[in-house]
């Protein structure tokens, strides 16, 4: 320790210590973050550990519980609860298998209406409109993000649901070769409705991620592609959107990592029949949806014991998702990797 | 989207022809094909501006058709009795929401009480000791950011619920602050970030305590961002229903609940409940966000 | 960053020094060019390039003003002065990129006899006519070293494979790149190091068979090594194209250009075009005074 901190008057924990002379100290060649100039005040000290470890308890203790408090139902369906078999209570069946082929099919469906729309939307947004017509737009999405899930899902029961019913389903049922994934009748609550919603609730996922990678894309690159004759479209279409594509890849990532987690919204809209849906206008249910609705009628030990297994499916669903996507977000040399993918001789 | 193809024929690389008739020809070829492709490249490319701009009101549809109807259905609903008044029971007009707002209140607030503080250690830290440690921890907040509510609805249920026997807005609190945990934790850091690590190293080599230069100069450069994230943070979690699900005693207790209740009953007086306080909730979680937004503008501005 | 693709570089391509980049040609073809002193502006082949009194603004800010100058055919002409008057501005006017910008251009600017903002040109095609290199090496991140050769071509509708391979080798044979990447073709563009990155975008820029080059400060994220092989390839490209060469280097200017054009800040702020001829005679006796004081300062 140095001579004049040795000397300076006891500071409170707070720490106001006036530091004296004396010239540069080893400790200056030592990386910034391990200096120590002065201790830690003991109780900021603590504060920082004591959050940190009980953020890591917290973390820890998510997944012990989960899966500490669905191992009864493991022991009773084994581990085929994860693919196999129905869901039937009453049965004393209890298996994951079609809710996890039920919230695959929704994800999946929601991703095809809103990747393309939520592409198109970022595009005009970065690349086509004015600032002026562009800034109130992305705003008006961004709200979007803000509306609570439940909101939307009030909002897609009472109101979507019977224009589907009435309008979009039927004229689905009519169209030529796709009407074999849009078979009737239509209820309304559906798969494909849950699928919307869902594509309504990340498509500010989608817009304001790629959004950030599209306007990252450096001005230099534009014009490199401007000055050897590119048309604007030209200049969008071979430069920027290549290079903003892993930051897309990355939106996209994360958008699936959401629709496969939400559950209040679709519970409200996809008609909660858990069976492998035979046709998208055919109610349907989710690993979300199935705990929303199962956990309060469950009988007590091994009843409860399985909701909270599929709780445990579905977190390893999405922790699956979200660690491709966060690493997606981080590999910022993932283009270069592409690029050589790309252009095998 | 199909990439541009690549050139998948073997080089020989032998020198081309470099005489200047041989340049003029290639140069002509250039020409003509500039000129003659200009009219298809343009066509196609305002064809494909036009396909990308027409997803723009496909977006904004569903946004405005729901503020619409939340609004016009909503309004009806609102009145000073309808916030101040308590439920009633199916078909007894007058009743109100006011113990859903009141519930509402109590579980952000203990939810704050968690997350808040935290969030902000767990920033300092990460901040303060970059290593393995604090890479770990940043990688379970991103991680964690990403689990569902629903989840972590579960969680507060084993760890309260099913422990104490009983139903409570503590646990509804502890779930709500573990999910608006992670998003303010990375806020916070990012915000920390945007201060110089040059200012918090020069406040340590003057020999100032670390608690002294978090406060001093971390916090204060950091204060737009981590008001404006925590902000952001509090209306997610304002507007969140999972977590509460298996935590709260009865759904006339939590706003969202009562949306979700109150929806899916088949009698209209229930479904104008659950659209007026779907607005109430609208319009708090739209007054978080434009506070945050403006927090963040005139912070910025007044440091600058 | 910079340092370290300069170490390799020079490490892996010691054996392409300036003797051996192109041969014997390379002097010859120097000496060949260049216009003999006392020659008036008029290049021996004639005037690729017209600025009539030529002003670019963005908003209220005048940038350039009053700009009359023409680029002879098949020389290098340096467009000099200090910083933030205009030469850059002046440079991008000529392949209209200023229409993205905002950037208004008042006055004539032709190419040949074209006028390049007359009514019927449709930038895009004017474009393909003009190659540009930029301060900074901007390869395509996202595309291999050949494609990013051919996609002036590709972008201009050219479809032809063979047409492709052709223009492509002999676009890397031009810019003396051909040794180094012959084996790596495929291999992103963003391997190589930052002096083989500018080349390669020459390289882009001449696939296109350009008439004129415009090139803005090349050198200027460049270590002195990589400087040199691109002033070579510079004056072995004159002869060949007409290239406007924007540096503030006055050393680089006497070195690769036949021609020079002086610009100065003017009092009120505003770029000026001072002083232009062959380079020579602007740098051994400068007629205008303001000139002579920037050349000295810099040169003498």
């Amino acid at each position: 320790m140095n001579e004049p901190i040795a000397n300076s008057p006891p500071s409170p924990a707070s720490g106001s210590a006036v530091p004296g002379e004396g010239g540069v100290s080893p400790d200056a060649r030592r990386p910034w973050h391990k200096r120590r100039l002065l201790p830690s005040s003991p109780l900021y000290a603590t504060l920082r550990w004591g959050a940190a470890g009980l953020f890591a308890a917290i973390v820890v203790g998510l997944i012990v519980s989960i899966v500490s408090q669905s191992s009864q139902a493991f022991a009773h369906s084994g581990i085929s609860f994860l693919w196999s078999g129905t869901w039937n209570p009453d049965a004393g069946d209890y298996a994951s298998g079609t809710l996890v082929v039920g919230t695959v099919i929704t994800t999946l469906v929601a991703m095809i209406i809103v990747v393309p729309v939520g592409l198109g939307v970022s595009v005009s947004l970065s690349e086509l409109m004015p600032r002026w017509l562009a800034a109130p737009l992305s705003t008006s999405i961004e709200f979007l993000a803000a509306v609570p899930s439940i909101v939307v899902g009030l909002w897609a029961l009472l109101v979507l649901s019977p224009v589907f019913a009435t309008d979009v389903e039927p004229a689905l049922e009519g169209l030529p070769v796709l009407n074999r994934i849009f078979r009737g009748p239509a209820y309304g609550p559906s798969v494909l409705l849950a699928s919307v919603v869902l594509a309504i609730m990340t498509l500010p996922t989608v817009v304001a991620l790629s959004r950030t990678a599209l306007g990252g894309v450096p001005i230099a690159d534009r014009e490199a592609a401007m000055a050897l004759g590119a048309t604007h479209w030209q200049v969008v279409r071979r430069t920027v959107l290549p290079g903003a594509r892993s930051g897309i890849a990355a939106a996209i990532t994360l958008a699936i990592g959401r629709a496969l987690g939400e559950s209040i919204a679709v519970a409200l809209v996809i008609g909660n029949r858990p069976a492998i849906p035979h046709s998208l206008l055919a109610p349907g249910a989710t690993l979300g949806s199935a705990i929303v609705n199962q956990f309060a009628e469950a009988s007590p030990g091994l009843g409860t014991s399985a909701v909270i297994a599929l709780a445990g499916v579905l977190l390893l669903l999405t922790i699956l998702v979200n660690v491709v996507g966060q690493l997606l977000v981080r590999r910022r040399g993932g283009r270069r990797l592409l690029g050589v993918r790309g252009a095998v001789v | 989207m199909s990439k541009l193809p690549s050139m998948q024929v073997a080089l020989d690389g032998a020198m081309p022809d470099m005489g200047l008739a041989e340049v003029a020809r290639r140069r002509l070829v250039v020409r003509d094909s500039a000129r003659r492709s200009i009219g298809r490249r343009r066509t196609a490319g305002r064809a494909m501006q036009v396909i990308c701009l027409l997803a723009v009101p496909i977006a904004l549809a569903p946004l405005v058709a729901l503020a619409i109807a939340t609004v016009s259905k909503g309004a009806g609903a609102l009145s000073i009795g309808f916030l101040a008044h308590a439920p009633t029971p199916e078909g007894v007009p007058g009743g109100g929401i006011s113990t859903a707002i009141v519930g509402s209140g109590e579980i952000i607030a203990y939810a704050i009480a968690l997350a808040v503080p935290l969030g902000l250690f767990i920033a300092l830290f990460l901040f303060e000791r970059p290593g393995p440690i604090a890479s770990a921890i940043r990688f379970s907040a991103d991680v964690m950011s990403g689990v569902p509510s629903i989840i972590i609805g579960i969680f507060a249920y084993a760890v309260y619920v099913e422990r104490f026997h009983h139903f409570s807005d503590v646990a509804a609190g502890f779930a709500l602050g573990v999910l608006m945990l992670p998003i303010m934790v990375r806020a916070n850091e990012e915000a920390m970030r945007t201060v110089s690590v040059d200012l918090w190293e020069a406040g340590i080599s003057l020999g100032a305590r670390r608690s002294r230069v978090a406060r001093s100069v971390v916090l204060r450069g950091a204060l737009p961002g981590v008001v404006t994230g925590n902000l952001l943070a509090l209306a997610r979690g304002v507007g969140e229903t999972a977590p509460l699900l298996f935590t709260v005693a009865s759904p006339t207790f939590a706003m969202t609940l009562l949306i979700f209740n109150d929806a899916t009953q088949p009698y209209p007086d229930a479904q104008q409940t659950a659209w007026g306080t779907a607005l109430v909730l609208l319009a708090l979680v739209l007054i978080l966000s434009v506070i945050a937004r403006t927090v963040a503008w005139t912070l910025n501005r007044k440091t600058r | 960053m910079k340092q370290n693709d300069a170490a390799t570089d020079t490490g892996a391509n010691h054996e392409t020094d300036q003797q051996t980049l192109f041969g014997d040609r390379s002097g010859q073809l120097a000496k060949e060019s260049r216009v003999p002193a006392g020659k008036p502006d008029a290049g021996a082949h004639g005037t690729a390039v017209t600025l009539d009194d030529v002003s670019i603004s963005f908003g209220d800010h005048v940038a350039v003003r009053n700009v009359t100058l023409q680029l002879p055919a098949r020389e290098v002409t340096a467009l000099v002065g200090p910083s933030g008057c205009g030469k850059t501005s002046v440079l991008r006017a000529i392949n209209r990129l200023h229409d993205h910008t905002g950037g208004v251009v008042r006055g004539t600017i032709r190419l040949g006899s074209l006028d390049v903002y007359g009514t019927d040109v449709q930038p895009e095609v004017l474009r393909s006519r003009i190659g540009m290199v930029f301060q900074k090496p901007n390869p395509f991140p996202t595309m291999s070293i050949f494609d990013n050769v051919i996609s002036g071509l590709r972008f201009n509708g050219v479809r032809n494979k063979r047409l492709l391979r052709e223009m492509g080798i002999a676009a890397l044979h031009n810019a003396a790149l051909w040794d180094i990447v012959k084996d790596r073709l495929h291999q992103p563009a963003l391997r190589l190091s930052g002096g083989q990155q500018q080349r390669l975008c020459i390289a882009r820029a001449l696939a296109i068979e350009p008439e004129v080059l415009l090139m803005d400060e090349p050198c200027s994220a460049l270590d002195p090594v990589a400087t040199a092989k691109i002033e070579d390839l510079i004056r072995h490209l004159s002869g060949e194209v007409t290239i406007a060469l924007v540096t503030h280097n006055m050393f680089q200017a006497a070195r690769v250009s036949d021609n020079v054009a002086v610009f100065l800040l003017g009092e009120d702020r505003v770029g000026e075009l001072v002083e232009v001829g062959p380079t020579d005679r602007v740098f051994d006796t400068p007629s205008d005074a303001r000139t002579k004081a920037y050349v000295t300062g810099h040169v003498g």
